[in-house]
């Protein structure tokens, strides 16, 4: 092993390409999980942040808000369910905002959510004509204590506090009570309005397994979903997911390839080192830990300058051209990944390690 | 030559696995590529493929046709701008649909649907209708749509029946349109009294409709661009559009476009940094080989070719694996995209690696180059 690191610290140059090469592949994995992780963000927030056992949607409106309907009388018999300690309507409507002092073309995109239990973060409902925002719209210019003009008709909704981590379909949130919701949407989406008593969705707090019952006692009018899974149904997330895993995936075993590749050609080059070594009293599997050492260490340090690189790139990325997050969670599952990926490659290397013969060393130039 | 290719014999699982790597990347590459396609397409199909040359939004509408509502006061002011030709009214709504078709054995899938409302003038043709079809009629009735084709499995062929849920309303498929898909969805094109009829079907406490977008045609001698000049100068609260600029500033495109961008050029920098590296390391290795064959006359230039050769065929059997192992996937639905096997992207990126990684060879080469015969008496060779 000590062999192995005074190599990389004697001839830094021969693994300074294959650095080069990992850096990119482990910058490319940060990438891909640093956008799923940036789109499913900014589209689930409002949703996560929900502290329920149960959402409810109508049932044939595919777990979208817009296209819900719950009517006061289904309200009432999920509220009767024993288990249900708790329900309040959710209504939402995504609108243009103009905030002052900007330009009349440079509006907000803003989803405005009527409330009755708060969210995670979310305080108890403000008073009517007033709202939480999320931070996002910070970059805006939106303040606290400022006005600004909802849709068309203008309504206005006074901003008085900031909540984060709320977002919904890219868009940044507001909060209102369920009355300020009700009227904006009535001002300003007259098709999408909604009579009095009647929400989008509902938010049910309870038992944890609460969802199942709730479309029972109902007769089929609901789609009860957990959190996790109205997260999920939000369109395109599951999508979203399922294909940057698999480019992931796919990007992983490249790195492999890659590192096997490496690895192979510079064993093929030490044969004869090994070969000397062996005959002195090295084991296989002592010339095979410096070879899975100098896989780790080089991909730990490809991995640093991946994370680096992914960093200074989230910095300077403009607020609002690519939907990238950066974590330390990805980072550092993505250098994990590369890790196991790296030993995986090596055992290429492992088959020409056992087969070289003590005996060769015997007449050979190292 | 010969040796070039005796040694790639001799040494498969070496070649093998830098063959397997480029395979591997030059799929993900052209994967990628459909996907973005694919993505953008099934994301503006339907504006990118209607026949409107300009579009009207509401400024609050942010560029999304769902999201812009025309009231009357601003749906007047556009009408009365000049230099318009022929005007009509679009709305947009996504619903839930289940399609009924008896040939889907009974199934009962709803989906996501995208109904598009416009004036269907005299023969369906009316603007914001599909630019051309693939299969059937444009629809003369309400109730009749044109629907995108990639659906057409789904039961959204010509002749199926779609029901809007909740409620009664049933819509025929009468035609299909090629890659006219809006927000990834089965899309139909049907008159702006079936798109009224499904808002009130599925939401009965709506009150009044109003158009999301007008689809504007200009009049003799005023150019398209004149057009959106003169709309936008009647009021701050239009946003007048050509169609090439409503399919680019869709929110989400832009954005879509340089996150794959990002993606390709890291791709595209790791194959000639692995073809590069790879044989530098082999050059390396075959130092005192290299070395002996220039001593008994071997000319540099034949070792150059026997390396740019080896070079060619690991990158042109990468390329050539990873687009076999494309063309199968390509033929694929991910979700609601349809990927499509792109020839000139197949090509182009073909070519621009096989460039790169022939040129990432050159530093193996140039060691070649800089063998010096006598050092077969010294064993100097090419790796000191």
């Amino acid at each position: 092993m000590k062999l192995a690191l005074r190599e990389m610290r004697r001839r830094p140059s021969r693994f300074v390409t294959a650095t080069v090469i990992l850096s990119l592949i482990a910058a490319l994995l940060m990438l891909l999980g640093g956008l799923l992780d940036g789109l499913i963000q900014s589209s689930t927030g409002a949703l996560r942040a929900q502290q329920a056992q149960a959402v409810v949607y109508s049932s044939t409106s595919q777990a979208s808000l817009v296209r819900s309907r719950i009517d006061p009388d289904v309200r009432q018999a999920v509220e009767q369910i024993p288990g249900v300690t708790a329900v309040g309507g959710l209504g939402s409507a995504q609108l243009g905002a103009r905030v002052p002092g900007n330009g009349p073309r440079d509006l907000a995109d803003v989803a405005l959510f009527g409330y009755e239990l708060p969210p995670e973060g979310v305080p108890d409902p403000p008073a009517a004509g007033q709202a939480y925002a999320d931070e996002i719209l910070k970059a805006d210019g939106v303040t606290e204590g400022m006005t600004i003009q909802l849709g068309p008709a203008r309504t206005p909704v006074e901003i008085v506090g900031f909540v984060r981590d709320t977002t919904y379909n890219g868009q940044g949130s507001l909060w209102a009570s369920a009355a300020t919701w009700r009227s904006v949407l009535a001002a300003n989406r007259p098709d999408a309005q909604l009579a009095e008593g009647v929400f989008q969705a509902l938010i049910v707090q309870g038992d944890a397994d609460i969802a199942g019952r709730i479309d029972e006692a109902t007769g089929g009018a609901t789609e009860s979903l957990t959190v996790t899974e109205a997260v999920n149904a939000i369109p395109g997330v599951r999508e979203q997911q399922s294909t940057f895993n698999q480019i992931i995936g796919v990007t992983i075993v490249i790195a492999l390839v890659v590192i096997a590749l490496f690895f192979a050609l510079l064993t093929v080059e030490r044969s004869g080192m090994y070969g000397v070594l062996k005959a002195l009293g090295a084991r296989s599997g002592t010339l095979f830990s410096g070879v899975v050492v100098q896989a780790v260490v080089v991909t730990a340090i490809a991995s640093v300058l991946a994370a680096v690189l992914m960093v200074v790139l989230d910095a300077i990325i403009p607020p609002g051209s690519i939907p990238l997050q950066i974590t330390p969670v990805r980072i550092v599952l993505s250098a994990v990944l590369l890790l196991l990926a790296a030993i995986a490659g090596c055992l290429f290397s492992l088959r020409r390690v056992l087969r070289v013969d003590p005996a060769s060393a015997i007449g050979t130039t190292v | 030559m010969f040796l070039a290719l005796k040694e790639m014999a001799r040494s498969k699982v070496r070649f093998g696995l830098l063959v397997a790597a480029i395979a591997l990347l030059v799929f993900l590459i052209l994967f990628q590529q459909s996907l973005q396609n694919g993505l953008i397409t099934g994301f503006i199909g339907a504006i990118r493929n209607q026949s409107s040359p300009v579009l009207v939004y509401s400024v609050d509408g942010q560029r999304v046709i769902q999201g812009s509502i025309l009231t009357p006061d601003l749906e007047a002011a556009a009408r009365g701008v000049e230099g318009v030709g022929e005007v009509g009214r679009i709305g947009q709504g996504t619903f839930t649909a289940l399609p009924t078709a008896e040939r889907l054995g009974g199934a009962s899938e709803t989906f996501d649907t995208t109904v598009i409302g416009y004036d269907l003038g005299d023969d369906g043709r009316g603007l914001g209708s599909p630019a051309a079809l693939s299969a059937g009629r444009y629809p003369t009735a309400d109730n009749e749509a044109v629907a995108s084709s990639s659906d057409q499995a789904s039961g959204f062929d010509v002749g199926d029946t779609i029901r809007i849920l909740p409620g009664d309303e049933v819509i025929t498929i009468v035609g299909l349109a090629d890659d006219a898909q809006l927000n990834v969805t089965p899309t139909l094109f049907a008159s702006y009294a079936t798109y009224e009829a499904a808002v009130a079907s599925a939401n009965p406490d709506a009150k009044g409709v109003l158009p999301n977008v007008l689809a504007m045609a200009p009049a003799e001698g005023t150019s398209p661009e004149q057009l959106v000049a003169n709309v936008n100068a009647a009021s701050p609260d239009l946003d007048a559009l050509t169609r090439a600029d409503a399919e680019a500033n869709t929110p989400g495109v832009s954005q879509v476009r340089q996150s794959f961008q990002l993606i390709f050029l890291l791709y595209g920098l790791v194959v000639p940094c692995v073809t590069g590296l790879f044989f530098l390391i082999v050059t390396f290795q075959k130092a005192n080989t290299l070395t002996l064959l220039r001593a008994v006359g071997a000319p540099s230039s034949r070792l150059v070719g026997s390396l740019l050769t080896q070079v060619a065929l690991i990158l042109g059997s990468g390329i050539a694996l990873g687009a076999l192992l494309y063309y199968p996937v390509s033929q694929q639905r991910l979700g609601g995209i349809q990927l499509r096997f792109e020839t000139s992207a197949a090509i182009f990126w073909a070519v621009l690696l096989l460039v790169l990684g022939v040129g990432s060879a050159l530093l193996a080469a140039r060691r070649v180059l800089a063998i010096d015969p006598i050092e077969a008496t010294t064993g100097a060779g090419v790796g000191r």
